[in-house]
C-alpha cells in the first residue's frame, strides 16, 4: 500500500510535456479511434485512448493525473457509444490510477515492460467493463474472449510503435 | 486530519472520481415492470448534453478527416488513375442506353401499379421522402455499433428514422444533434427490428450478437429455415417500411438460453462495415416529385376512365343477374297463342309469319329484351350486329340446338371493337317487331326464325 501514497512519487523522474501535447495527443486518440473502425472494420482491435491513457500515467507517475486522465477518457468514449455514460470511465478511471501507480516502482522506459502492461492492463479494462455490465448494472451483454485478447495484443503492438513517438514530445531538461 | 488527506490523496480522488461515475450510472440505469434492469432509451438532458459536447468535439476533425479521404480518392481516380477510362466510358454509355430502355420500361409497370393499386385501395406507403448522408465516424468500441451521420436535425433528422442503403437496412437514428446524428446499427446487442423470413414467413426480432452479426432471435425451431433464405422487414416496428431487404440466411444455431428455440444468424445485404452513403428516411408519407406528381395525374385519369367503365359493366352485369336466372317473364299472360297473330301482324310484307314450332306455350320460355346488350343475351346480338344476320339467321335455322346454346352467336369484329354498340339497350336499336306482347326478338331476314327446342 506503500505504492498508493503520495510520499512515494518520484517526481524528479517524471516526464514532462507541452500543454498542447496533453491536449491534442488524447483528442486525436479519440478521433482515430471513432473514425479507424470504418476503415479497418472487423480488424480494429486497438484502445487508442486506453494506450494513451497508460503512456501519459506511465510517464507522469501520477496516480491523480492517471485517475482524471483515464476518467475524462472513458466518459469521452462512453458519450460516442449508445451505453451508458461511466462504464468505460470507470474501467479506464481505474486503469490509469493503476498504470500510474505501478509507474512509481518500475522502470517504463523498457520496451518489453510497457508491452507487458499494456496488455495485461487492457485485459483488466476489459473485465472491468464486462463486471460493471453484469454485476454492477446487470445488464445482459454478449461478448467474447478472444476478441478482448486480440484487442490486449493490439494494444500492446499499437504502444510499442507510439510510446516512442510520444516520447519524442516531452521537455528534456 | 490534514496529513491524513495529503497522505492518501490519490486513494481519495480515486474514490470520488468512482463514486461520482456510479451514481451517474445509477441515474441512467431504471428497472423495468417485469423487474429487469436496463437504460432508459431517451438520454436525459444532462446526458444528452454530455453526448452533445463529445459530438461537436469529435465530429469536425472527423468532416476533416473524411473529406480529406474523399479528396484524395476523387484526385486519384480524376487525375491520376485514368487509364481504360476510354473503354470504361464506351460500355457505360452502352450500359446507359440499355438502362433507359429498362427505365421506361419500369415506368410503364410503375404506372400501372399505381394504378392497380389506387383500385384495390392499396394503402401501402410506398414512395418516402429520404435524406441522403455520409458516414463520418463511429462509436470506437466493438460493444456498440453505432455510428455518425454529416446530417442532423437542422437538415430534418429526427430521432427513430429508418437508415437504409440501396442494398438493404442500416438501422436506426437514437440520436439527433444540430448538423450531426448518431445511428444505432442493426447489428447492436440493443437494437431492434421486427423481420420476416421470405420462404417461411416466420416473423423475429433482429438484433445483434457479440460479434456483430445481425441474428433473428426469439423464434422457435424450424427445419424449413435454410441459408440462403432472405429476410425483408416486417414492418410492424414503426421504423422500417415493410419489405425492405435485410438479408440472408448465414446459418441457424440453438438458442443457449432456451432448447426449443433458435438463432438465425443473418449475413446483412448492406455493407455494415463499409458503410459511406446512407439514406435516412425522413417521412413515411408518400412524397412526389412534380414528375411523378404528373405521371399520377395522367394515372388518376386513366384510373378514372376505367372505373367508370367497370361500374358501368358490374351495374349491367347485376342487371342481367336479375333478368337471366329464369329466362322467363312471371308476370307475362299465359295464353302464348294471343300473341301470334299479332307476332305475325309484325312481319313484313312478303314475310311468312312466325310459326312457333313449339307444342304449348307453357313450355316455351318467354324471352326478355334486354337493356343492356351482352353475348348472354338472346338475339342481342342480331341487333346489335346488323352485318352477318343472314349468316346468323341461317345458323339458328340449321343448328337450332346450338342456337339456343350460345344464341348471340358470332359476334361481329365490329362489336368486338365498338363495346359501345353493345351498351346500347335493345328497345334504342330497334322497334319491337312483335306487337304489345314480345315473344321474341325477330331478326329482320326474309325467312322467319323458329325458336325450337332442344330435341
Amino acid at each position: 500500500m506503500d505504492v498508493l501514497g503520495a510520499n512515494f512519487r518520484r517526481e524528479l523522474d517524471s516526464h514532462r510535456y507541452p500543454m498542447l501535447v496533453y491536449a491534442l495527443v488524447p483528442l486525436v486518440a479519440l478521433v482515430l479511434q471513432a473514425w479507424l473502425p470504418r476503415v479497418l472494420g472487423h480488424y480494429a482491435w486497438f484502445d487508442l485512448p486506453l494506450v494513451v491513457t497508460v503512456y501519459f500515467a506511465l510517464g507522469r507517475r501520477s496516480p491523480i493525473q492517471g485517475t482524471l486522465m483515464g476518467a475524462a477518457m472513458g466518459l469521452f468514449e462512453d458519450a460516442l457509444s449508445n451505453h451508458a455514460i461511466g462504464v468505460n470511465g470507470i474501467a479506464k478511471t481505474t486503469v490509469g490510477f493503476l498504470a500510474a501507480s505501478v509507474g512509481v516502482r518500475i522502470d517504463v522506459e523498457n520496451h518489453t515492460i510497457r508491452l507487458i502492461l499494456n496488455f495485461l492492463l487492457s485485459l483488466l479494462s476489459s473485465a472491468i467493463y464486462v463486471s460493471i455490465y453484469h454485476v454492477l448494472l446487470g445488464l445482459d451483454l454478449e461478448w467474447s474472449w478472444y476478441t478482448e485478447l486480440f484487442k490486449a495484443i493490439g494494444n500492446s503492438l499499437v504502444a510499442l510503435v507510439l510510446f516512442p513517438l510520444l516520447d519524442r514530445l516531452q521537455i528534456r531538461e | 486530519m490534514e496529513s491524513f488527506f495529503i497522505r492518501y490523496r490519490n486513494l481519495l480522488v480515486l474514490l470520488v472520481v468512482l463514486v461520482a461515475q456510479i451514481i451517474g450510472l445509477a441515474v441512467q440505469v431504471r428497472r423495468t415492470n417485469e423487474g429487469r434492469v436496463s437504460f432508459d432509451p431517451q438520454d436525459g438532458p444532462g446526458v444528452r448534453l454530455i453526448r452533445l459536447w463529445a459530438s461537436a468535439i469529435v465530429t469536425p476533425p472527423e468532416r476533416m478527416m473524411h473529406s480529406a479521404k474523399l479528396g484524395s480518392i476523387s484526385l486519384w481516380q480524376n487525375y491520376l488513375d485514368l487509364r481504360h477510362v476510354s473503354e470504361k466510358n464506351q460500355d457505360l454509355q452502352k450500359t446507359m442506353d440499355r438502362l433507359r430502355l429498362e427505365q421506361a420500361e419500369l415506368l410503364e409497370d410503375a404506372r400501372q401499379g399505381q394504378r392497380l393499386q389506387a383500385l384495390l385501395g392499396f394503402q401501402q406507403k410506398y414512395i418516402y421522402k429520404t435524406v441522403a448522408a455520409q458516414v463520418i465516424g463511429s462509436s470506437g468500441s466493438d460493444q456498440s455499433r453505432v455510428f455518425y451521420l454529416d446530417k442532423g436535425s437542422a437538415e430534418g433528422l429526427a430521432r427513430d428514422n429508418a437508415v437504409i442503403t440501396a442494398d438493404g437496412i442500416v438501422g436506426k437514428v437514437r440520436e439527433v444533434f444540430p448538423h450531426t446524428s448518431q445511428v444505432l446499427a442493426i447489428n447492436d446487442q440493443s437494437s431492434g427490428a421486427g423481420v420476416i423470413l421470405e420462404t417461411t414467413r416466420t416473423r423475429g426480432i433482429l438484433r445483434g450478437n457479440a460479434a456483430g452479426q445481425p441474428q433473428v432471435v426469439g423464434i422457435l425451431a424450424d427445419q424449413r429455415i435454410q441459408p440462403g433464405e432472405k429476410v425483408f422487414t416486417a414492418g410492424g416496428d414503426q421504423i422500417f417500411p415493410r419489405g425492405l431487404p435485410v438479408g440472408v440466411v448465414q446459418k441457424v444455431v440453438r438458442d443457449p438460453e432456451r432448447d426449443s428455440f433458435i438463432d438465425v444468424i443473418i449475413q446483412s445485404a448492406a455493407h455494415l462495415d463499409r458503410l459511406d452513403e446512407v439514406l435516412v428516411i425522413t417521412s413515411a408519407q408518400p412524397h412526389f416529385s412534380p414528375e411523378q406528381q404528373q405521371d399520377l395525374a395522367t394515372s388518376e385519369t386513366l384510373k378514372g376512365a376505367e372505373a367508370d367503365t367497370i361500374k358501368e359493366q358490374k351495374k349491367a352485369s347485376e342487371v342481367m343477374a336479375e333478368r337471366l336466372p329464369g329466362l322467363t317473364d312471371p308476370n307475362a299472360p299465359a295464353a302464348q297463342p294471343a300473341a301470334q297473330p299479332a307476332a305475325g301482324a309484325g312481319t313484313q310484307p312478303g314475310q311468312a309469319p312466325v310459326t312457333p314450332t313449339l307444342p304449348a306455350a307453357p313450355t316455351t320460355p318467354k324471352l326478355l329484351h334486354s337493356q343492356h346488350a351482352d353475348r348472354f343475351s338472346p338475339a342481342t346480338a342480331q341487333e346489335s350486329s346488323p352485318a352477318p344476320r343472314t349468316e346468323t339467321k341461317q345458323k339458328l335455322d340449321a343448328k337450332p340446338q346450338q342456337s339456343l346454346k350460345t344464341p348471340q352467336g358470332p359476334r361481329t369484329q365490329q362489336d368486338l371493337k365498338s363495346p359501345q354498340t353493345s351498351k346500347t339497350p335493345l328497345n334504342k336499336v330497334r322497334p319491337t317487331t312483335t306487337g304489345t306482347t314480345p315473344v321474341r326478338p325477330v331478326p329482320k331476314t326474309s325467312q322467319p326464325v323458329t325458336p325450337r327446342r332442344n330435341p
